[in-house]
C-alpha cells in the first residue's frame, strides 16, 4: 500500500492527465462565427433615463423653478383677494345684521305706542259723553 | 489589454476580434464541457451558445483575463443548469459492467475511468474538480466563478478526493495506484 501523500500525488498526476484541454471539433469556430452573422443585429438597449433627470438640464431646471415661484405669486394675490372679499362680506353682513336691529326696535317702539293709544281711547270718549250731556 | 472590447471593433470586419477570441478559447470552453457533460455533441453545442453569449456581452468585458474569466464562469455555470434539467442517469460505476486492467491500454483505459469516476460525482463538486484540475485554477478563484463559499470549495475538492481516492483503489486497485 502507498502512503497517504503519494496517493494523492497519483491522483493529482491522474486527474491533470485525464481532465487535460481537448480540441474543439473542427470547425468549430467558423460555425460560431456563422451563428454570429446570422442573427440580426441588435440594437443597443435604449437607455431608461427617469423623469427627474430631465431637471439635470439648467434651462429646465431654471424655467421649473420661476414656475414654482410664479405659482407661488399668483397663489399668494389669490389668497389675499378672496380673504378682501370675505372681510367686505362680514363686513355687509354685520350693517345688514345692524340694520335689522334697528328696525326691529323702531317697530317695536310703534307697536307699543300703538297698544298705549288703544288703552287711552275709552277715557277720551268718556269724556266727549261727558261734555255732551253738560251742554 | 486594458481598454474594453467594443461593439465597433467589430464595425468593419464583423466577427474579426471575436474569432480570435472563440479561437484563443475553444478548447477550454469545449473541454470544460465535455469533461462536465460528457455528451461531445451537447458539449459542443452548449460552448457555442457560451460564445454566443459571449458576442453580446463583449462590449461591456474590460480584458483579457475579464473574457477568460467570464468564459469559465459562464461555462460551468451553464453546464450545470444544463445538466440539472436534463437530468440523465449519470454513468454509475456500480451499474457499469466492470472492466478489467489491461496491460498494453492502461493509460487509455485510466483516464477514460478517471472520468467515468468524476461524471459520477454531483453536480458541484464535480465541476470544482473539473475547474481544479483541467483549468488550474485556485480554489479562491473557483469560489468567484461559482459563487460560492471558498470553504464550500475545499470541502467539495477533498471529499471528491477522498470518493476518487476509495473508488480507484476499488475498482483499479494498487496496480495503477
Amino acid at each position: 500500500m502507498n502512503p497517504p501523500n503519494e496517493d494523492m500525488k497519483h491522483i493529482d498526476e491522474f486527474l491533470k492527465t485525464a481532465l487535460r484541454r481537448e480540441e474543439a471539433p473542427p470547425g468549430f469556430a467558423e460555425g460560431i462565427l456563422a451563428r454570429v452573422e446570422q442573427q440580426p443585429t441588435v440594437k443597443p438597449k435604449e437607455e431608461h433615463v427617469p423623469w427627474f433627470h430631465l431637471f439635470s438640464r439648467p434651462l429646465v431646471r431654471w424655467a421649473a423653478f420661476a414656475t414654482v415661484f410664479a405659482s407661488l405669486i399668483a397663489g399668494s394675490i389669490h389668497y389675499r383677494n378672496v380673504r378682501r372679499e370675505q372681510a367686505k362680506g362680514e363686513a355687509a353682513k354685520q350693517q345688514l345684521m345692524l340694520a335689522l336691529h334697528i328696525a326691529g326696535s323702531k317697530l317695536q317702539l310703534a307697536r307699543s305706542k300703538v297698544n298705549g293709544i288703544q288703552t287711552s281711547q275709552p277715557d277720551h270718549e268718556r269724556e266727549t259723553n261727558r261734555s255732551r250731556s253738560k251742554s | 489589454m486594458a481598454e474594453r472590447y467594443s461593439a465597433t471593433e467589430q464595425g468593419e470586419n464583423p466577427g474579426l476580434g471575436f474569432a480570435d477570441i472563440v479561437r484563443q478559447h475553444q478548447a477550454m470552453v469545449f473541454s470544460i464541457a465535455q469533461h462536465f457533460l460528457t455528451d461531445r455533441s451537447a458539449a459542443e453545442e452548449l460552448a457555442q451558445d457560451v460564445f454566443l453569449q459571449l458576442h453580446a456581452t463583449l462590449p461591456t468585458l474590460k480584458s483579457e483575463d475579464h473574457v477568460k474569466f467570464w468564459l469559465r464562469k459562464v461555462t460551468a455555470h451553464r453546464c450545470i443548469d444544463y445538466q440539472r434539467r436534463r437530468r440523465v442517469s449519470q454513468i454509475s460505476l456500480e451499474d457499469a459492467p466492470e472492466q478489467v486492467a489491461s496491460t498494453h491500454s492502461g493509460d487509455l483505459f485510466l483516464e477514460k475511468r478517471v472520468r467515468q469516476l468524476i461524471a459520477t460525482l454531483p453536480e458541484k463538486p464535480r465541476m470544482v474538480v473539473i475547474l481544479r484540475y483541467q483549468e488550474d485554477m485556485s480554489p479562491e478563484d473557483i469560489a468567484v466563478a461559482l459563487a460560492m463559499p471558498l470553504a464550500t470549495v475545499k470541502s467539495h475538492l477533498q471529499r471528491s478526493l477522498a470518493m476518487l481516492r476509495e473508488k480507484m483503489t476499488r475498482t483499479i486497485g494498487e496496480v495503477v495506484i
